[in-house]
């Protein structure tokens, strides 16, 4: 379970979160919406400690980081909440100096302390499970977007988290290779995987989102289940941001 | 020219020297260059003063000072060295300085997204500069440490002054000897830019093994 409570996150002068409060259980899929600069990015960022808290706490996978901790307390507990938790970032963030499986292999040699071989068999079945075994071998400038993109989820993936964290996963991809990411996500999210999404695919937060959360100016203005977001959104800004949305698809 | 052929050897054990003050200062210069560019990346305050200090210093004197000052101004302080020890120290801290510029601009232009990633995985600091950092940093810094390496070999005739019997002071003990200048240094010349060339060549095949990911 993930529980927020009272976050805010200030970048100098700008307050980029307004005191969030939220609860994610075990094998919800939430994606975030909202436009940009509204905070969401920077809320996935602060539940693996990649951004640091300002005010407030987060609790992750039983592990508690409070902004009132000590810098090396908190050190000492984002590193083990990162080890239950895995991110996949827009630009994908492949290690390009080492091939799809050596990406993959790479923390569980590192962090899990697996031996080779062991790690390999665990890369390799990760890379099966996102369509890339016959890829293994390639470095990721070799690999398209979407390919690369898929490895990065494999990467995740392999140290078994308790959650994955999406940040804008198909935002930098070709529209064509879209699908493929969308894909893996959503067999993950049937199997049953804690998800947490930021992203502006519509149609993925419609058919596959548990719950949705609408984030602007660094609130959450609204967080219903999904089919309540799209058919009856309550919030003005809400809509609002639906009816640009929509439009922009069907090009209008 | 028959003049350099009867004392190739002399001339070649010369070339000796400058090619292991090379190597020796190329070394120790990478160790020390490494250790300050992160010291100012990732140090505490103190240590980012102490390598900032040193890189401006040292990039601001004349290495032919620094020599001298190794080699004459420790005595005052009761420490003596060989010349061939001055000359390693000399130079080491010499090009460290200018290492450490080098390293620092190569690991600043990795993405952050690197780090983060690796850090997202669970990997400490240390553990994401040793593997995803510095492997890309290597790569993207190794055609100006080619130019350092390079501009070191060369700045090895420096040390002929503290009286190291390197390419250049052979020659020069040779012209004292013999009255002739330019067959003596001629030769040397075409020593050093050999040397030159085969550091260039070889600095080449590293950065091409470690382009295979391009």
């Amino acid at each position: 379970m993930i529980k927020i409570t009272n976050l805010s996150k200030a970048f100098g002068e700008l307050e980029v979160l307004k005191d969030i409060s939220l609860q994610i259980a075990d094998q919800e899929t939430v994606v975030i919406l909202g436009p940009s600069g509204s905070g969401k990015s920077t809320l996935l960022r602060c539940l693996n400690g990649l951004e640091e808290l300002t005010e407030g706490s987060i609790e992750v996978s039983g592990l508690v980081v409070d902004a009132k901790d000590s810098l090396k307390k908190r050190k000492k507990i984002i590193q083990k909440i990162r080890r239950n938790t895995g991110m996949v970032f827009q630009q994908y963030n492949l290690y390009p100096h080492k091939t799809a499986l050596e990406n993959v292999m790479e923390a569980l040699i590192v962090v899990k302390k697996m031996d080779k071989r062991e790690a390999r068999l665990k890369s390799e079945e990760m890379l099966g499970k996102v369509g890339l075994l016959d890829r293994k071998d390639f470095y990721p400038s070799k690999l398209s977007g979407g390919q690369q993109q898929r490895v990065a989820i494999a990467r995740a993936l392999a140290m078994e988290p308790d959650v994955l964290f999406f940040d804008e996963p198909t935002s930098a991809l070709d529209p064509e290779l879209v699908g493929e990411v969308l894909r893996v996500m959503r067999t993950l999210a049937r199997e049953g995987m804690t998800m947490i999404v930021v992203t502006h695919e519509m149609k993925f937060a419609q058919d596959v989102a548990d719950r949705v959360i609408f984030m602007a100016d660094g609130c959450i203005e609204e967080d219903t289940k999904s089919e309540v977001f799209f058919s009856q959104p309550s919030s003005e800004r809400a809509k609002k941001f639906i009816k640009q949305i929509t439009e922009h698809v069907h090009g209008e | 020219m028959d003049l350099v052929i009867q004392n190739l050897g002399f001339l070649a054990k010369g070339a000796y020297y400058t090619l292991l003050i090379t190597v020796v200062s190329m070394f120790f210069g990478l160790v020390i260059g490494l250790l300050v560019a992160l010291s100012r990346l990732k140090g505490n305050r103190l240590f980012q003063w102490i390598a900032k200090c040193y890189v401006s210093i040292i990039r601001g004197t004349p290495a032919l000072v620094q020599i001298i000052i190794v080699y004459y101004g420790l005595v005052d302080f009761g420490i003596t060295i060989g010349p061939l020890t001055a000359a390693f120290v000399a130079l080491s801290v010499n090009v460290g300085a200018f290492l450490s510029e080098t390293f620092r601009g190569a690991i600043q232009s990795i993405p952050k997204g690197q780090m983060e990633a690796a850090y997202a995985t669970g990997m400490t600091p240390w553990q994401t500069m040793r593997r995803i950092i510095l492997p890309q940093a290597t790569k993207i810094a190794i055609p100006p440490m080619g130019n350092t390496f390079i501009g070191m070999l060369k700045e090895t005739s420096l040390v002929s002054v503290i009286t190291v019997n390197e390419l250049l002071r052979s020659a020069q003990l040779l012209v004292a000897q013999y009255y002739v200048y330019l067959p003596f240094y001629l030769s040397i010349a075409a020593m050093y830019w050999i040397m030159s060339t085969v550091f260039s060549s070889i600095l080449n095949s590293v950065e091409k093994r470690l382009s295979k990911y391009d």
